[in-house]
């Protein structure tokens, strides 16, 4: 049972490969001026995460079985995210269209549904022995 | 067949699905209790003692006995394997034990008694 498993990295492998793609993009729709494509890839970067958040997380309660109630996924892109989209300012690779202050608004309001998410965590933790649901040891 | 020998069997079949759910668990302790097995063993032991009623796939035991082995319930030894590589020899712990002894003693004996033990012999006699 690995809190940093091979599920999680990567799915922070992908998701980092989706958001400099994605930031790139967008970078380049937002300079075109290509409105309707910025709402277009932004749906389908949400949609890829999630996807891939599902497919990973998935496989990871099959060959992992710690429960977590979904937070390290939630924390990995928290990190994952924050890091890229830092970087990506930092090295000048925005568009004139784009803020750094939208990068730091969402890390602020995402880290309060973090918090709320860890707290919640810590709740459902009380259903488990030694990280294992109650409900999965016994089949 | 009749249309009430048909709605029979899917009640059986429906009642014995949800039967069979939390069983694993038993028949491996049970199959454990018999002395320790690599993972094909198990599976033979369980279909053996279910009569043919229980089945558990290669993925499912491998996953459950890691699980069993990160609570402390099972252990396991190297053993030497047919031609290939050692394999692993499960035991239950004297922690697997004492929750067979409990489950056991407080789940299954009271079937062995009366007037349950009646009833169910009666139940398989007659239809």
């Amino acid at each position: 049972m690995k809190i940093i498993s091979r599920n999680l990295l990567l799915f922070a492998f992908l998701l980092l490969v989706y958001t400099l793609l994605f930031r790139f993009g967008l970078g380049a729709l937002l300079t075109a001026e290509l409105w309707t494509w910025v709402i277009i890839i932004s749906v389908l970067y949400g949609a890829m995460i999630f996807f891939t958040a599902w497919t990973t997380g998935k496989r990871d309660g099959m060959e992992n079985f710690l429960f977590d109630a979904g937070f390290r996924w939630n924390l990995t892109t928290f990190v994952v995210w924050g890091i890229a989209s830092e970087a990506w300012f930092l090295l000048g690779l925005h568009s004139a269209y784009e803020s750094i202050r939208v990068v730091h608004i969402t890390l602020l309001i995402w880290s309060g549904f973090l918090l709320l998410h860890f707290i919640l965590f810590l709740i459902l933790r009380r259903r488990t022995i030694k990280g294992v649901h109650k409900t999965d040891i016994f089949e | 067949m009749t249309n009430v020998d048909k709605l029979h069997d899917e009640l059986l079949g429906a009642w014995e699905e949800t039967y069979k759910k939390g069983q694993l668990t038993l028949w491996i302790f049970l199959s454990l209790k018999e002395g320790p097995k690599y993972v094909s063993g198990l599976q033979e032991s369980i279909q053996r003692f279910s009569r043919g009623t229980i089945s558990a796939e290669d993925q499912s035991l491998y996953r459950t006995l890691r699980k069993f082995y990160h609570l402390k319930m099972v252990d396991f030894s190297a053993g030497k394997g047919h031609k290939g590589p050692d394999r692993k020899y499960y035991h239950l712990t004297p922690l697997g034990e004492s929750l067979l002894h409990a489950f056991v003693e407080r789940n299954i004996l009271l079937f062995f008694e009366e007037p349950l033990r009646e009833l169910l012999l009666n139940s398989s006699t007659t239809k």
